[in-house]
């Protein structure tokens, strides 16, 4: 049973972990070579006044404890700041980016680690056969390739053969329509970065899922419940795949926390306004305030799901407390 | 499965039709430059795309006309009362998007709003040379500039979009206003977005006072890669497609049928920088002129137009770009690419060959090289390995490398950097200015450099030049200053101008006609509205097909229900038998 002493530490922990991660995030932007103001003037004519009156908006001309300190107390009552390039408020970039990232990355996770388990199952059991060797080779080759790139191939094959959009969330319309064709519309948006995401998500899956399942294969308890006479069925699904679950289990808590931040690669491709995006553009210009409020979600998200996995755990294997 | 299938199919037929009844809409495609923001007072600078949304919605005083002379927009005419006092009449019968007249009340009211809060960083370089603003009747306004300014027209007034009084007086907090639903007098009437990046949806502003536009939607999309802009115009998706495609991409698009590519010099250009700053942390040699004008013989501009650009850069002699026509001094001499001529005039400046082949100066100093070429243009590394390649013919060890351009921009604000090729990007304006400001002397200060020089060039004869072409309202008068202008940069040899690589812009000629002519790009960064003006359905014909696109989602559907049924009855076969051992 999950005890009250167990679950304070284990909050504890986590504030503190948070705590830090702000601290180190802060500092790691600024050591970032170039600010956001010497970024800017190559294209404008910025006169020396303008430059020094975008750098006190910015905060950038007092000390660093000084702006650490103003950060360190505005998140914590909930103020994320102004992101530098649009002036809007970050939480209003940061939490639509996320609903529409969780939207891509959970359907593909959930596709991915269902295949990743499917296809390991499958190759542990009928390990050195043809189907084996050609899953996991296929499998492998797909999660090696730079997803960039595989998502620029199935972008020109889905637009150019499938007539699928090219981009973004949602067709361009305007008249207004419907919840139901609203969501074959997303789905059919969703079609390329789904594809892409699972076909490059899928290896490291299989992989966990056949080795565990492999490891469990050896142990003693299996050769005695088929010497029992215990069903195939049975000897996998309720010997085989329970143990083994557990390594699959730590991995999936893993990449679900970190998938909030988004893939970057897919998102740039198919330009899916979402977490990956937001971040990649905010380095390139430096906003500090919409990188510093971005990856305190993700840090939040990578540490919220962990969390939930070391609770689930003990329900898992009891061995765990 | 099927059911997703089924779901799809009809609903895809519905989404195409209804936009096929007679209505027309233009939908472009712009990359790479962000759109952040609705509000011309939020607008940071970096919103290298927010110009579309703005010029679609907003007019201004003055606008350019396809070849980049100011013509009028909101401004009918202009006289100049004295050099620093000009009248203008405005047109009488534009309206706002929500019925209002506009009135020279509202122009007032904008350049004073931009005047009166110098945080609102972007707008204030193009107020920054007015004094004041005066409506002297319902229908004329007075500019007052605080010294004759010949660049009022072709740069400054272009980027003020006038905005109504009647909405903005009552606006509290002006950089934080987010302006959710813009009112102008622009073409295209605001309907709405899908927020920084996305898109902008408007529809056609039939009251508009230079006449209606001939679309009844436009759609403005925001792509995060070239790429997946060339796919959307090849497949139909978008109907234009800018700002600047890249050399590698340009014959795909011209390849396909219904696709064609507008390419016209744009207003920037790349160079080859010399760091010549006297207290400059670079290599001390390449403060010695005659170093300078030796490497500049070493550099053919014509050749890495055609390594780089496939030929399609135009190379050019002076550091104002070739797109600004008027201004660009036709007889300034050009350094011949000849690297005997190089190497003998380091030899005789003393710059002789050490054993290892590399030269040394008199003083001792070798004659090593770093030839930097920022991250976002790394294209440039193969200008930038050739030209390393030339000067390691004669005597230099030049070694080229892609820094990233944070750590550059740092570089050059430390006068560390010897040399590296960059842009310089003048966005809407078509005023010379700019290319030649950062020469002035005050631009370079010792390190960490505020200011825009990264040559550190120092001559006091050019400062009085410059300060003088700026106030040359007279254009002639103008012209022949900034021809002096040029002849003496191309004398201290500085910079080395490489090309102007022109903006290649693709439309889908199939569809649409009415490119304006000129020599500036179609959509040339918010300089006028013309595109958006002029542009016109070649035939009366409905934006996509319906049938293709149901056909090939069916047979998605059918294809993915068999590979499901396929792997469904192997996993129950396989379960009968027996597994194969551990």
């Amino acid at each position: 049973m999950v005890n009250l002493a167990y679950v304070a530490r284990k909050v504890t922990g986590l504030l503190i972990t948070v705590f830090l991660v702000l601290t180190f995030n802060f500092y790691l932007f600024r050591v970032l070579p170039g600010n956001p103001v010497t970024l800017l003037f190559r294209g404008v004519g910025l006169s020396a006044e303008q430059i020094r009156e975008l750098t006190s908006q910015f905060g950038l001309d007092q000390p660093l404890w000084v702006q650490y300190s103003a950060y360190i107390r505005n998140t914590l009552s909930g103020n994320l700041g102004i992101s530098f390039q649009s002036r809007a408020p970050v939480l209003n970039l940061v939490l639509p980016s996320l609903v529409n990232t969780a939207i891509l990355l959970s359907v593909a996770s959930f596709l991915s680690i269902g295949a990743g388990i499917f296809i390991g199952i499958v190759s542990a059991w009928r390990r050195g056969s043809k189907i084996d060797i050609t899953a996991s080779a296929t499998t492998l080759v797909l999660y090696s390739m730079p997803t960039f790139w595989l998502g620029l191939v199935l972008l020109f094959i889905g637009v150019i053969y499938l007539h699928l959009p090219v981009g973004g969330m949602m067709t361009i319309s305007f008249v207004t329509i419907g919840a139901l064709p609203q969501l074959a519309d997303l789905t059919r948006h969703m079609i390329l970065p789904l594809m892409t995401l699972v076909l490059g998500l899928t290896g490291q899956y299989v992989l966990v899922m056949k080795g565990a399942l492999l490891d469990v294969f050896t142990e003693d308890y299996m050769v005695t419940a088929r010497a029992k006479g215990i069903s195939n069925s049975k000897l996998l699904w309720d010997h085989g795949f329970r143990n083994a679950v557990l390594p699959m289990m730590s991995l999936v808590a893993l990449n679900l926390g970190l998938s909030i931040g988004g893939a970057v690669q897919t998102e740039t491709v198919f330009s899916w306004p979402g977490m990956g995006l937001l971040i990649y553009r905010a380095i390139l210009a430096r906003d500090y305030p919409v990188l510093q409020g971005a990856f305190l979600v993700v840090t939040v998200a990578v540490i919220l799901t962990n969390f939930v996995a070391d609770m689930l755990y003990p329900l898992l294997d009891p061995r765990v407390t | 499965m099927t059911l997703f299938a089924l779901v799809i199919t009809p609903t895809a037929i519905q989404l195409r039709s209804v936009s096929a009844q007679q209505e027309t809409t233009f939908t472009m495609g712009w990359a790479a430059a962000p759109m952040d923001t609705l509000s011309p007072t939020a607008i940071t600078l970096y919103d290298g795309g927010a110009y579309l949304i703005m010029h679609a919605l907003y007019d201004t005083l003055v606008m350019s006309d396809p070849s980049g002379n100011p013509v009028a927009d909101l401004a009918a005419s202009w006289t100049y009362k004295t050099p620093t006092t000009i009248d203008f009449k405005l047109v009488q019968d534009a309206t706002w998007h929500d019925g209002q007249p506009f009135t020279s009340d509202d122009v007032a009211f904008t350049i004073n709003m931009f005047l009166n809060n110098p945080k609102l960083a972007y707008m204030q370089t193009y107020v920054s040379t007015i004094k004041s603003v005066q409506a002297l009747d319902k229908y004329t306004v007075e500019i007052q500039t605080k010294a004759p300014d010949a660049t009022l027209l072709d740069y400054r007034l272009l980027g003020v979009y006038i905005l109504p009084k009647h909405i903005w007086q009552n606006v509290a907090n002006y950089s934080s206003y987010t302006n959710d639903n813009p009112v102008g007098t622009g073409p295209f009437k605001f309907v709405k977005w899908g927020g920084p990046n996305t898109y902008v949806q408007y529809d056609a502003n039939t009251n508009y006072f230079l006449g209606k536009p001939n679309v009844d939607h436009f759609v403005l999309r925001y792509f995060t890669s070239y790429n997946a802009m060339a796919l959307a115009i090849q497949s139909g998706e978008i109907d234009y497609a800018g700002p600047l495609f890249p050399p590698a991409i340009v014959p795909t698009l011209t390849s396909t049928k219904g696709i064609q590519v507008v390419t016209r010099p744009d207003q920037r250009y790349y160079y080859f920088c010399f760091n010549a700053y006297a207290q400059g942390a670079g290599n001390p040699v390449l403060r010695d002129k005659n170093v300078r004008i030796a490497l500049s013989h070493a550099i053919d501009n014509v050749q890495l137009a055609n390594t780089v650009w496939n030929g399609t850069a135009t190379p050019q002699n002076t550091v104002i770009p070739v797109a600004l026509g008027q201004w660009v001094n036709p007889n300034t001499p050009k350094y011949s690419f000849d690297l005997k001529l190089a190497a003998q005039i380091l030899d005789t400046a003393g710059y002789k060959a050490g054993s290892d082949g590399i030269r040394v100066s008199p003083t001792g100093v070798r004659m090593t090289l770093k030839i930097e070429v920022p991250s976002n243009y790394a294209e440039e590394y193969r200008a930038a390995q050739q030209i390393a390649s030339w000067w390691n013919q004669i005597g230099i060890d030049a070694k080229a490398q892609i820094t990233d351009v944070g750590a550059l921009a740092d570089e050059v604000a430390a006068w560390k950097h010897d040399t590296f090729i960059w842009v310089w990007s003048a966005g809407a304006s078509l005023d010379p200015d700019w290319f030649v400001s950062m020469f002035v002397s005050t631009e370079s200060k010792p390190a960490p450099n505020p200011g825009l020089s990264d040559s550190g060039y120092n001559n006091s004869t050019f400062d009085a030049l410059y300060q003088l072409q700026i106030t040359q309202v007279d254009a002639a008068a103008r012209r022949s200053t900034l021809y002096k202008m040029q002849d003496i940069l191309h004398q201290d040899a500085v910079y080395v101008p490489i090309y102007d690589p022109g903006a290649a812009q693709a439309i889908r000629s199939d569809r649409w006609t009415g490119i304006p002519e000129g020599t500036i790009p179609p959509e040339s960064q918010g300089a006028s509205n013309n595109l958006l003006r002029n542009i016109k359905p070649a035939s009366a014909i409905a934006i996509g097909s319906t049938t293709m696109d149901t056909t090939t989602l069916a047979i998605v559907a059918v294809v993915v229900v068999v590979i499901v049924a396929i792997a469904a009855i192997v996993m129950t076969r396989r379960r009968k038998s027996q597994p194969t051992g551990h």
